[in-house]
């Protein structure tokens, strides 16, 4: 018996247009949860979103029943993240003063977006401190963490995501919170 | 037990991967040690705050989720585009399909050297004595030729001796009555036979 998003899989691989947008609508809030997570950005997650959805959509042919779909299309978007959060600049720590605007921060040089419900949830420090410990995590530190507290994968199922060793997933789980704890510290 | 066992046995506990045993000893070992305990309370709340921060639901409201999926299904056409028959065919066998063009290179670089070689020229050990008029060679009577004779593009006209073999490629051979060939004649005009002599011939070279 095949899952569901397999058989679905393989209707939209015959051009059936309504199963392809039923994975859509199975997959896309997740992905877009877990973008965000990953890059913070509202704008950048919707792209990743719907990039992910092209590239399934382009090797639909290539899809290998052996593997979980939704080991497939997680392994599309975190890949899709992490590209993005390389290409990113060298990251400027947000808190360091500017030089050349005296008394303002970096948090000064972002455009705001306030659209972002954490705008109106980061009220106490601890939840901004918690924000900015996740979104300093490097980027291979970042996927395995998101992917364990947001989408409650198991170790064998994020290697499975990542590609690599599930030997390694542990050594960044261990390592990804060591940092998060070393971060919080003060406030735990 | 060792601080630094102490400090992944807690991590192996929060991913629920510490066998039964090896809890309780870490237990033991929490309660007698502050600074691990310290430590673990840590993990336990960060474990703990990183969890109920990544799972407040509420990131996105159904208009934007439906905004968004309106964005993804718009991009794809009405049909999906059908890999036409040969692609799919040429993806399935990619063996076949190399040796398939690789043929077809052979081919027609054969085809090419085939229709630009309309130059005459002879080869054979004894060239001295051979008298040449425009694409006519010929072998004058009473003189005698040692070795073979290759003539290719033109006419071989055969009136003395030739101690060997005559091959005459894409060309005529005319032998008067007091000629004397001691080998073999051959006349090569076919595509076929013109090939398998080019070939046997490039490989007689590399022996020699």
């Amino acid at each position: 018996m095949k899952s569901l998003e397999a058989r679905l899989a393989r209707l939209a691989l015959k051009g059936d247009q309504s199963a392809f947008a039923e994975l859509v609508g199975l997959y896309q809030d997740k992905l877009y949860h877990m973008a965000y997570r990953m890059l913070y950005n509202r704008q950048e997650a919707e792209d990743v979103v719907q990039d992910t959805f092209l590239r399934v959509y382009k090797n639909l042919e290539r899809y290998d029943d052996s593997l979980k779909f939704s080991t497939w299309i997680y392994r599309i978007a975190t890949n899709l993240c992490i590209d993005r959060l390389r290409k990113r600049k060298p990251s400027y720590s947000l808190d360091a003063e500017s030089n050349d605007h005296e008394g303002l921060d970096g948090y000064s040089m972002i455009p705001s977006d306030n659209r972002t419900p954490e705008s109106e949830l980061l009220l106490s420090e601890t939840q901004h401190i918690i924000h900015q410990a996740i979104e300093t995590l490097p980027a291979k530190y970042k996927s395995v963490m998101v992917l364990r507290y947001l989408q409650d994968m198991s170790l064998q199922e994020i290697g499975d995501v990542l590609e690599v060793p599930v030997t390694t997933v542990k050594t960044r789980v261990h390592r990804g919170r060591e940092f998060l704890r070393k971060k919080l510290e003060h406030k735990l | 037990m060792n601080c630094n066992v102490a400090i992944v046995w807690m991590h192996d506990y929060l991913d629920s991967e510490l066998p039964r045993d090896d809890v309780l000893q870490l237990k033991n070992h929490l309660l007698s040690c502050t600074a691990c305990r310290v430590r673990y309370e840590q993990l336990e709340r960060t474990e703990a705050l990183m969890r109920s921060k990544m799972d407040s639901p509420a990131i996105m409201d159904s208009e934007q989720s439906a905004r968004l999926t309106q964005r993804i299904v718009s991009q794809f056409p009405a049909k999906r585009r059908r890999a036409t028959g040969w692609t799919r065919w040429i993806r399935k066998h990619p063996a076949v399909s190399v040796a398939a063009l690789f043929a077809i290179v052979m081919f027609s670089s054969f085809v090419t050297m085939w229709q630009q070689d309309t130059q005459l020229s002879i080869s054979g050990a004894d060239l001295a004595q051979l008298v040449i008029d425009g694409d006519t060679v010929t072998v004058p009577e009473g003189v005698h030729i040692q070795g073979d004779l290759t003539i290719e593009n033109g006419k071989a006209n055969v009136l003395g001796d030739v101690e060997g073999n005559v091959t005459v490629i894409d060309g005529q051979l005319y032998q008067a009555s007091t000629a004397h060939i001691s080998g073999q004649v051959k006349k090569i005009d076919q595509a076929l036979d013109w090939f398998w002599y080019k070939v046997t011939q490039s490989i007689s070279s590399l022996a020699y």
